[in-house]
């Protein structure tokens, strides 16, 4: 399962693209290891209670896994593309 | 409904619109009896106005409240050297009017905030979201969806673009973000920093996308985020659904922005 970070995120971690090494996984697990190789995101999308944060959008494989799927339990693959980005207000 | 009589000057003017099937004499007419507002006559605003103005909407508001400066000129392409210290909005009139006389310019030399955007947006048929702070972009989502006026949005950074449009009765800016992050947690181009070219691109997807809702045509970004990244030279599309808990179009919305405190987080109270 692969990661894609943008803007302020992909800053922060360094690069724009995470591999995880593993089969599978619970959204929960992946992001828990996401941050556990880049722990400089955590500041960047984790509040103050240590959870994602209300201004962050994570996507799995498009999709908004607390609307459509299980949440954090939803089970992500190898082939699973993970998203989180911020919004920016440049004009 | 319009008058469909184009004169001579503007047959030739628009010719190229008015021989494809998808516009033709009478979207023409349409573009030229339209009125679009354009928040924000920056980076994104410069290529909005330019594309705008050319194409015929035949009223176009401006407003901006800052002045011309030479360091907004690497992206601000609508405002020239001369324009150095000159409002905005009166760079940007100039222009438009050098570009196209059909276009009558509505001068607004004011910050959008909330004791105005209701008034401001009333006046107009879609409106353009090219501002860059977010308390004016979900200041604007939030008058929009209850006016019920379509709205693009585009907002950049560094080499990165996002844009939508938001819609009657589609999910908006809010469903996507329900608020802004913490101060300075995504700094603004003075600070971080922007490719001078990516809000032409941009702000040609909000172009784009303001003719189509003006036209009836196509299928817009309603529902849909853009995200564009100049670096990879690649585009991203991430469905925006409608969240019907969401304070300004779910189920029990906000009747107007005024207990909406546009500072900080920008969130809606409870």
């Amino acid at each position: 399962m692969d990661w894609r970070l943008f803007a302020t995120l992909s800053e922060a971690a360094g690069t724009d693209e995470v591999s995880l090494d593993r089969e599978e996984a619970t959204l929960r697990e992946a992001f828990d290891a996401l941050l556990e190789t880049h722990p400089d995101l955590a500041a960047e999308v984790l509040d103050e209670d240590e959870q994602l944060s209300d201004h962050v959008r994570l996507l799995v494989d498009g999709a908004d896994p607390f609307a459509e799927t299980d949440g954090w339990d939803t089970v992500v693959d190898e082939d699973t593309e993970l998203a989180l980005f911020p919004p920016v207000s440049g004009g | 409904m319009s008058d469909l009589n184009l004169d001579a000057a503007q047959l030739d003017r628009y010719s190229r619109h008015v021989i494809m099937d998808d516009v033709g004499p009478e979207g023409q007419a349409t573009l030229l009896d339209s009125a679009v507002l354009v928040v924000g006559a920056g980076g994104l605003g410069s290529p909005v106005i330019q594309y705008l103005a050319a194409a015929g909407v035949g009223r176009l508001g401006i407003a901006d409240a800052d002045s011309v400066e030479r360091s907004n000129l690497q992206r601000q392409v609508i405002h020239g050297d001369d324009d150095v210290g000159r409002g905005k909005v009166d760079s940007a009139a100039d222009f438009v009017t050098a570009l196209n006389p059909d276009v009558t310019v509505d001068r607004h030399p004011v910050r959008v905030d909330p004791d105005n955007a209701a008034d401001l947006v009333a006046d107009y048929d879609a409106v353009v979201d090219a501002s860059d702070n977010f308390p004016t972009r979900f200041l604007l989502n939030d008058t929009c969806v209850l006016a019920d006026t379509p709205l693009s949005h585009g907002a950049i950074y560094r080499f990165e673009g996002q844009a939508t449009t938001v819609t009657g009765g589609q999910p908006c800016y809010r469903c996507l973000f329900p608020q802004a992050p913490p101060e300075g947690a995504v700094p603004d181009c003075a600070t971080a920093g922007v490719l001078g070219v990516l809000p032409g691109v941009v702000g040609a997807i909000q172009a784009t996308e303001t003719v189509k809702l003006l036209l009836g045509e196509g299928e817009t970004l309603s529902g849909r985020l853009l995200v564009y990244d100049a670096g990879d030279m690649t585009t991203e599309e991430v469905p925006v659904a409608a969240n019907p808990d969401c304070p300004v179009c779910g189920t029990d919305p906000i009747d107007s922005v005024a207990d909406v405190s546009y500072t900080d987080s920008c969130a809606v109270p409870e």
